[in-house]
């Protein structure tokens, strides 16, 4: 699972003053997780990582590689590269580093995540994180 | 009690430095994928399982 929309609206309510990192932590039980963070690589090769993100999200869990090939059409994507990327692995070397990261941590949960070092397990409301962001605000003056 | 009062500004410290280390951990970007602007006072990176 991942948090959507309380990022989004977290980047609306604080313009200029957040940057977002993702890092795929795919459940390796889940059959679709770790194709899906493999399309959403392929689309970052096109220039459209964002959109593949956010169509990812808001279809979950429709991910089976079919619906994946038919995201990546509805966002004008070249399909066959698309295919070609999410068949063969191609980012399994980025996934694989990732998930290596979130286990050097100790990290068993998704969404996890951190706020400039400061961690949140799990999905939390708005307020939530509005709190922590507005004190890290204070404290550095910004 | 100068010496006191030096003796526990360090244990203090010492315990302050330890809990930061605790609840603190420092994640690498790399070239994960990125929004927002580099210099933002804010980093939020997030673990995502899309499924």
């Amino acid at each position: 699972m991942a948090a959507g929309p309380t990022v989004k609206q977290l980047l609306a309510t604080y313009p200029g003053k957040i940057r977002i990192v993702i890092k795929n932590y795919p459940y390796k039980y889940r059959d679709f997780a770790r194709i899906a963070a493999e399309a959403s690589l392929a689309a970052r090769e096109q220039g459209k990582y964002w959109e593949m993100h956010d169509i990812l999200l808001s279809r979950s869990p429709k991910l089976d590689r079919a619906s994946l090939i038919a995201y990546a059409e509805e966002l004008g994507l070249n399909v066959k590269d698309f295919t070609e990327a999410i068949d063969s692995g191609r980012h399994a070397a980025e996934i694989d580093r990732d998930i290596k990261l979130a286990e050097s941590v100790d990290l068993y949960n998704t969404p996890t995540f951190y706020i400039n070092d400061r961690q949140v397990i799990g999905e939390r409301p708005f307020a939530y994180f509005k709190k922590i962001i507005d004190q890290i605000l204070h404290q550095t003056g910004g | 009690m100068i010496r006191k009062i030096i003796l526990l500004t360090a244990l203090l410290l010492l315990f302050a430095t330890a809990q930061a280390a605790e609840t603190s951990t420092s994640i690498p970007i790399g070239d994960s994928p990125t929004l927002g602007p580099e210099d933002a006072p804010i980093t939020i990176i997030e673990f995502i399982d899309f499924q």
